[in-house]
């Protein structure tokens, strides 16, 4: 949906995804670096924009784009959506890096930040298709305990099994000061050699 | 510190931060719990240890044992 909210991380920034971004996105989902475990949804720049409005209509769906905060340089996409907003919980997906990017652990504890400290969430989920090894790695590393396969979950060529991270309140508490942790150690170093 | 007692150190510190076995041939391609997260946990634990910093840019490249050992090595030298 559209919306006007701006996370400044200690490095990176999440800012709202506009047109003008169509073409960054559909370079990032042609990637074949990247787009192994995305959805087959068409890529053109015409098809992306018909995406991008039907998506600013959609309600509890925040697309952000992940930029560093020194140059204002794109460095990925991450997005919170199907929010429920009876259970109080929503999924975070839709996440693509450049290649090389260190931006991970910082994308992700904005997004985990933004659910839990300002949408007041109580609980976060994030499916990843079970045999995207290094990115299901990435979300055990956080140190979320509550896993789930979701067998045949995905429908890309073929059904995929998913593997389903929730992370709850008490969750949050644990992994949060951790991922900050590495997020401002990390923004030293890329700060330090920007200057 | 010569090369290899560095390779010693950087698969010490990596056996910890990724809580397995780390044998010389390891890369981020054949051992999937290095993923980005630990990435990142493992070159701070190598600079800790061995005191200095590598460079933002030598980062992504670091993907496997022998570019570190190979990197830590001009660094820890410099």
């Amino acid at each position: 949906m559209r919306h006007d909210i701006v996370l400044d991380g200690p490095a990176f920034r999440l800012r709202p995804i506009a047109d003008t971004d169509a073409a960054f996105v559909v370079a990032l989902r042609s990637d074949p670096r990247l787009n192994r475990f995305l959805h087959a949804t068409p890529i053109s720049l015409d098809s992306q924009l018909d995406w991008l409005a039907n998506y600013y209509e959609r309600l509890g769906d925040w697309y952000f784009v992940l930029e560093r905060r020194c140059n204002g340089v794109p460095e990925g996409l991450i997005s919170l959506y199907d929010l429920d907003a009876y259970q109080h919980n929503a999924e975070w997906g839709r996440w693509i890096l450049r290649p090389g990017s260190l931006a991970a652990v910082e994308s992700a504890w904005l997004i985990y930040h933004f659910a839990f400290e300002q949408l007041n969430l109580r609980e976060v989920y994030c499916r990843t298709v079970a045999s995207n090894h290094p990115v299901v790695s990435f979300h055990d590393s956080c140190g979320i305990t509550k896993r789930t396969l979701l067998p045949g979950h995905f429908v890309l060529d073929d059904r995929l099994d998913a593997v389903e991270h929730r992370v709850d309140e008490a969750n949050w508490a644990a992994l949060g000061p951790r991922l900050k942790h590495l997020s401002h150690r990390m923004a030293r170093r890329i700060q330090y050699d920007n200057i | 510190m010569d090369h290899e007692q560095i390779k010693t150190t950087v698969l010490s510190v990596m056996s910890t931060v990724l809580k397995c076995e780390v044998g010389e041939q390891a890369s981020r391609e054949n051992l999937p719990n290095w993923d980005s997260l630990k990435h990142i946990e493992v070159i701070f634990a190598i600079e800790d240890e061995l005191n200095f910093q590598f460079p933002e840019d030598m980062l992504p490249a670091l993907n496997s044992i022998e570019r570190i050992v190979n990197a830590a090595e001009i660094l820890y030298a410099a």
